[in-house]
């Protein structure tokens, strides 16, 4: 697990963009699930590691994502380049599927479509846009009909990815908010100095730990019984949240002890904070993954039981 | 053996010790009629309640057989301690001897003093205070100025302690002193610890009311108490470190997590059909605690498998005691959409009282964000 988390610091390094892409998809980085045989725990490793350097490559949408959900539907997607998917409710009328996904990472590469109607998923490949919306009117006989619960699998597959990514992006912001206070100056002495700041610096370790804790019960559920299960489901749900609520603390922070240089686009730290707050609304808002958390917890025999671990299925 | 099972304290053998101690719980309450209540490891103080929990076998977990324990690990004594937490027991009476006082006879004491004190501490018989804190001395805790002198056969004591939580009930205190004159180069050279029966002459016990009346809290004043040399806990001089060692398994324990949680259960059960909103408000205190005992449980691991983990503990606890502290009031608007809520404003009456003290005992949460502050920026 070192040597993976090693690998994604050397090559990250050395490379970014195009390059970078290529040189993840020599080592096999860019399926590792869907084509290398490895497990959520090395995808969890790989999305963090490059979520932590700020490195712009759709490894989640092709490999978590696109790669898998083609082959759920038994359509053939391309082994190499980058997928990515779109994710949209969809109306099926005579014979045809029409609708709009809208805020499609990545849209200009390969996308595959997954629409979702009112029983079904119906799963295709299509063409990306140079804009982040897809408007789709597609013949039925194009697609393949998948059972609904892979929508929700789907759904949950990237909520889990982000909370990987953003915990990477938080360590990221964190990284530079304490190289940053130890190296600048002010009233003749560094700010890590200052209690005020000490305290600030403290509250942001608080909330990227705590989001990290929930982060890493998600992946172990999901390396334990996979992406399927009411574990996964209960720990993505628990992870979405407490990341979710972390970031704008996390961010603000960051933000306020770097000083007016930090929200320069010569600073690198942008790309850490406007990232995570990108990717905390994705695959389901902060607030509706709390709202079906407060759902469970309401409808449990003991509310207790479901902060020890997943309410066992009545 | 599962990993998830193991991050919720849940595998195989902590599950079993899990439905355990909820049935010891179930029964005790039927048959006893004690009420769920916050802030239960200071505020309910029940000897026999200590007595029967020691009984089933749920005392001095971590303390070895040969002392009269069970000889289990962190872990399972962490399991035990939120169950009786979650569910509001009374277990102030035995909760220091259990926490505190064990685990330092286990790592400092003579054996005279392991064979005397652990076989009482598990079956839930001994209770003990701790002497820190002074008058000039809370949060900078080496400015303690109490202190031992050498005399034949043992130390005279002599000073002040303040907020010594069940003096007033307790057999024994264990107090920190100084035994050398303060260096102001080396401030935590020169303490050590000494346990004082209660009943020792020269000792006063005096209340410190909280507002609202209870009584949990004394100022101990020593005069010219003898203490014998069998009963100095550790090393002379090693005091400092022999307080501050295992604090972390103080500091990243339930108990910074749970104090609210009977009041916050409560109020959930009571719910009856809600909007969206209020859901949502229900799944942010939930995750927040989820999130919160994952954090408490990688550090107990951590812990348990013998690595550091004092920036981690210290930082559990400052998260921990915010979130104690802010559920009160986040309960107190859940409240507007219960049915019934007399019943839960007592509780909440309670929690309001006790809240300022979650963030203060154990050290002020400004001391534990700066030493994990150093952590970050050294």
């Amino acid at each position: 697990m070192n040597e993976l988390a090693q690998l994604v610091d050397d090559l990250c390094g050395r490379s970014t963009g195009d390059e970078l892409w290529r040189n993840l998809e020599d080592t096999g980085l860019t399926r590792l699930t869907s084509n290398q045989g490895a497990g959520p725990a090395e995808a969890a490793i790989v999305l963090s590691g490059l979520a932590r350097h700020a490195a712009a490559v759709p490894i989640a949408e092709t490999d978590l994502l696109a790669a898998w959900l083609a082959g759920k539907a038994g359509l053939s997607v391309p082994d190499t380049g980058p997928l990515t998917v779109a994710i949209a409710d969809a109306g099926e009328r005579g014979g045809r599927i029409t609708g709009t996904a809208r805020d499609v990472p990545w849209p200009s590469i390969a996308v595959v479509l997954a629409a979702r109607t009112a029983d079904a998923l119906l799963v295709g490949l299509i063409d990306g846009t140079s804009h982040g919306s897809i408007d789709f009117d597609l013949a039925v006989t194009e697609l393949r009909r998948v059972d609904a619960v892979v929508a929700d699998e789907l759904v949950r597959r990237g909520a889990w990815a982000r909370c990987n990514q953003i915990v990477g992006a938080l360590d990221a912001a964190c990284d530079l908010t304490v190289a940053y206070t130890r190296e600048r100056v002010q009233f003749g002495r560094t700010l890590s100095k200052f209690q005020a700041v000490q305290h600030s610096l403290a509250a942001m370790a608080g909330e990227i730990e705590r989001a990290r804790a929930a982060t890493a019960l998600a992946v172990a559920a999901a390396t334990d019984y996979g992406f399927d299960h009411p574990a996964t489901d209960y720990a993505v749900t628990v992870a979405k949240v407490a990341v979710g609520r972390a970031v704008d603390p996390v961010t603000t922070i960051a933000h306020q002890l770097h000083g007016a240089i930090g929200v320069t686009i010569e600073h690198r730290l942008w790309r850490s904070t406007m990232q995570a707050r990108s990717w905390v609304d994705e695959f389901g808002s902060t607030a509706s993954y709390a709202r079906r958390l407060g759902r469970i917890t309401l409808a449990a025999d003991d509310p207790w039981d479901v902060v020890v671990s997943y309410p066992a299925p009545r | 053996m599962s990993e998830f099972d193991a991050l919720c304290a849940n595998d195989a053998e902590l599950g079993l010790l899990r439905t355990s101690i909820r049935e010891f719980l179930a029964a005790d309450r039927d048959e006893f009629g004690w009420q769920p209540a916050v802030d239960c490891w200071l505020a309910k103080w029940d000897p026999d309640f200590s007595a029967r929990l020691a009984d089933a076998g749920f005392v001095g977990l971590t303390i070895p057989a040969e002392y009269g324990g069970r000889g289990l690990g962190h872990l399972h004594r962490y399991v035990v301690t939120e169950e009786l937490l979650a569910h509001g027991a009374p277990v102030a009476a035995h909760w220091i001897a259990d926490r505190q006082v064990a685990p330092a006879l286990l790592a400092y004491g003579s054996e005279q003093q392991r064979h005397r004190l652990l076989p009482r501490i598990a079956a839930g018989q001994l209770y003990s205070a701790i002497g820190m804190s002074e008058h000039g001395a809370g949060s900078d805790l080496a400015a303690a100025q109490t202190r031992a002198s050498r005399v034949e056969g043992g130390w005279i004591l002599n000073g002040s302690k303040v907020w010594t939580s069940g003096a007033h009930v307790a057999h024994q205190i264990v107090v920190l002193a100084r035994t050398s004159p303060l260096d102001p180069d080396h401030r935590h050279a020169g303490f050590s610890q000494f346990i004082v029966p209660t009943s020792t002459p020269g000792i006063l016990i005096e209340p410190i009311l909280l507002m609202n009346g209870e009584h949990h809290f004394n100022e101990v004043i020593f005069t010219d108490v003898f203490v014998a040399d069998e009963d100095v806990l550790g090393q002379i001089g090693d005091g400092w470190h022999q307080v501050t060692a295992e604090l972390g398994f103080e500091r990243s324990g339930p108990e910074r997590i749970l104090s609210t949680a009977t009041l916050i259960f409560s109020a959930i059960r009571a719910l009856g059909e809600v909007d969206d909103g209020v859901a949502a408000d229900v799944g942010d205190l939930v995750a927040r605690m989820i999130s919160l005992r994952q954090l408490s449980i990688s550090v107990a691991r951590t812990l348990a498998d013998g690595r550091d983990a004092a920036s981690s503990a210290a930082l559990v606890k400052d998260l921990g005691t915010r979130f104690e502290q802010d559920s009160v009031e986040l309960v107190a608007d859940l409240l507007d959409y219960v049915g019934d809520a007399e019943p839960l404003r007592a509780l909440l009456a309670t929690a309001r009282v006790h809240s300022p003290l979650f963030t203060l005992r154990g050290g002020t949460n400004e001391v534990l964000r700066g030493v994990v502050a150093k952590g970050m920026t050294s």
